[in-house]
């Protein structure tokens, strides 16, 4: 059954952390909630669990309104960031909590411990108390805790945050498989917009209360809805080029000195003409050590060797200034001019007021 | 280890042994007067040791008896009263368990509620309970008096349990307020989701996390009431209602004091509080650490 959060509104004092938010979440689907900091996705997944009540707004589970239950009614699961393992109770009591509490029979308390403990390979931790456990483990731990309760909803809220750079990799595909072995629906809190991309059926980029843009990875990623997600999602992030003008079915940028530069046709199948933001992801950027028709003059002022790639800070015209992600191999260095080559598939371009994506007018 | 830490270690070790000494030196007096006869008691030059062991002092603290003296009956009338050890000693269990349990009882529900619920005045409560401790008893003492007159409570074992509960309450509070503080919520939170209703959520899951705290705020409200004198000074005047501390005062006499009853109450009267110390010590530690650095 779909989830349905209803115009969501909270807040907190005079301040407004969620404003109407919308969502449908369909079943069984990993969706994600991504953002920065502040961006109110952690207080809409303490809503979902009932933690915290929405000052407007409704949520529906098929013809249920879950809005109206206490967090223990809604028969949901929550993985905290901080685990929220309980101190005083051995692994095997975490796990078994939920369960006791709703009066299970112990037999099948202890059955259902077991085959998640199984499956989570941490039969042996069982004994422990969660301060005899690893990073890892306990992320496991939690896990088991909510998956024990067989839950029609899991919500995450940032559960790799504090785990190691490496552990963290290989947690994301081990969540990311349990998802796909469970297929419970899940909401997953984080601020990375890597997890998000990599886990994701579905992922809500959300600012300042607001979900900027609700769609799936590649949608998000290839036609973000503003320059707010553009710039959130993708790494490096997405440059921005101010003041290129649409003319003619053509896109030119302000070079400067090097004058007025067309750099290719229109991306857009609408007419549209006038000012706008050029928005280009570094990935789609090609360096030159030579000139070419379309292609923008441009000195080397950084390079940051990242493994198989580096990254290449070039600045053009009068104050522009542009990354672009090119093979580790590539023969250019800091101090060289070089031509910056643009393919105009690639290309976004945003509403310099609001910022909206002209693709999606 | 060089010469010099030798030394220093040794230095060390003489220093704490002669503070050590100076600790102990009243208790094992106590401890050897009370095993003394009453001859030895009285020898000049004083023995550390007793020349004979005899157990005859707390035989007859047990069983009621003052061996040596009646006084002038008409003098100073509690002391012709007889010595009442077992009720006293009875008395001081009761008053102290029981304020006690009322203190913990209340301290931990007020200190959940100022850190958990939402209220007005919820932050100023705490500050106001550790003013409230910061009266010295003496100036509470008389207004309470009056209070237990009111309530027909006066000479009564009531009259101190509340009265302790009055001064080891507020402090139990500001304790426990610290260590709910320092509980994550997400603890309270994953076991509501996990199903549990707030109460459930605060035995099962609050209770055991505050343990330590817990702990320390029964023994210090233990010890608080286990060695009050001046409520029960002022609030009882019946001889068998009286807890330890007053009671044995009548070991003094007009003209003479029996010192092998005394110091046998003594000792009867600290052993409870070491052993309760000895097996607590660790939690002590940790309650009182907690408490000072959060709070």
């Amino acid at each position: 059954m779909t989830i349905r959060l209803e115009h969501i509104w909270k807040s907190f004092g005079p301040v407004a952390v969620l404003k109407d938010v919308h969502l449908e979440l369909p079943e069984r689907e990993f969706i994600t909630l991504v953002g920065p900091s502040g961006c109110g996705k952690t207080t809409l997944l303490r809503i979902l669990a009932g933690l915290e009540s929405a000052t407007r707004g409704e949520i529906w589970h098929g013809d249920t309104r879950v809005s109206d239950l206490a967090p223990g009614k809604r028969d949901i699961a929550m993985v905290f960031q901080n685990y929220a393992l309980y101190p005083h109770m051995n692994v095997h009591g975490n796990i078994a909590y939920g369960l006791k509490v709703r009066g299970t029979p112990k037999a099948e308390i202890a059955a259902r411990v077991l085959e998640v403990a199984r499956v989570l390979e941490i039969e042996s931790l069982l004994g422990r108390k969660p301060r005899q456990l690893s990073g890892g483990q306990r992320q496991r731990v939690a896990l088991g805790r909510a998956m024990v309760r067989k839950p029609w909803l899991f919500l995450m809220d940032e559960p790799l945050s504090n785990l190691d750079a490496k552990l963290r990799v290989t947690m994301r595909g081990e969540l990311k498989r349990f998802h796909m072995r469970l297929e419970t629906t899940t909401v997953y809190v984080t601020h990375d917009q890597l997890e998000a991309m990599t886990m994701s059926d579905k992922i809500a980029v959300m600012d300042h209360g607001v979900v900027q843009q609700y769609a799936t990875p590649a949608e998000v990623y290839n036609r973000p809805a503003n320059t707010f997600v553009a710039g959130f999602i993708g790494s490096p992030p997405m440059n921005f080029v101010e003041r290129a003008e649409l003319r003619g079915g053509e896109l030119a940028l302000d070079c400067g000195p090097d004058g007025r530069i067309a750099i290719g046709a229109s991306p857009l199948p609408n007419g549209f003409a006038g000012e706008t933001l050029l928005g280009v992801r570094p990935q789609d950027l090609e360096v030159r050590g030579a000139p070419r028709a379309g292609a923008v003059p441009a000195t080397v002022t950084l390079i940051q060797l990242v493994g198989s790639e580096k990254l290449v800070e070039v600045a053009f015209g009068a104050a522009g200034k542009l990354t672009a992600q090119v093979k580790a191999d590539a023969p250019v260095a800091a101090g060289e001019r070089v031509w910056i080559g643009f393919d105009p598939a690639k290309l976004h371009l945003f509403e310099p007021g609001s910022g909206g994506n002209l693709a999606l007018r | 280890m060089s010469a010099l830490g030798a030394v220093r270690q040794v230095i060390a070790y003489l220093v704490l042994l002669v503070v050590t000494f100076l600790i102990c030196f009243p208790l094992i007096w106590a401890a050897s007067t009370s095993l003394k006869s009453p001859k030895d008691v009285m020898a000049t030059p004083p023995t550390l040791l007793p020349a004979e062991v005899t157990i005859e002092n707390y035989r007859n603290l047990v069983t009621g008896k003052q061996q040596y003296y009646r006084a002038d009956q008409s003098y100073v009338p509690t002391t012709a009263a007889p010595q009442h050890f077992t009720s006293w000693f009875a008395n001081s269990v009761i008053v102290s368990l029981g304020s006690t349990a009322i203190s913990i009882l209340i301290s931990t529900l007020a200190a959940y509620s100022v850190t958990r619920f939402r209220y007005r005045g919820r932050r100023i409560i705490p500050y106001f309970s550790l003013l409230g401790y910061m009266i010295p008893s003496i100036i509470l003492v008389f207004p309470l008096f009056l209070v237990m007159a009111e309530l027909r409570l006066t000479n009564s074992l009531w009259s101190l349990t509340f009265g302790y509960v009055s001064i080891t309450l507020p402090f139990c509070m500001w304790l426990l307020w610290a260590f709910f503080r320092g509980i994550p919520i997400e603890l309270e939170e994953a076991a509501m989701i996990d199903g549990a209703s707030r109460l459930r959520v605060f035995v099962d899951i609050v209770l055991p996390s505050a343990a330590p705290g817990i702990i320390a705020a029964a023994i210090f409200s233990l010890i608080v009431s286990w060695n009050d004198f001046l409520f029960a000074r002022v609030f009882i005047n019946s001889i068998e209602n009286l807890p330890l501390t007053v009671g044995v005062m009548h070991f003094f006499e007009g003209t003479h004091v029996d010192w092998g009853l005394m110091m046998a109450s003594a000792v009867l009267m600290t052993v409870p509080m070491a052993i309760l110390f000895m097996l607590m010590q660790r939690h002590l530690v940790a309650g009182f650490g907690a408490g000072a650095v959060k709070g």
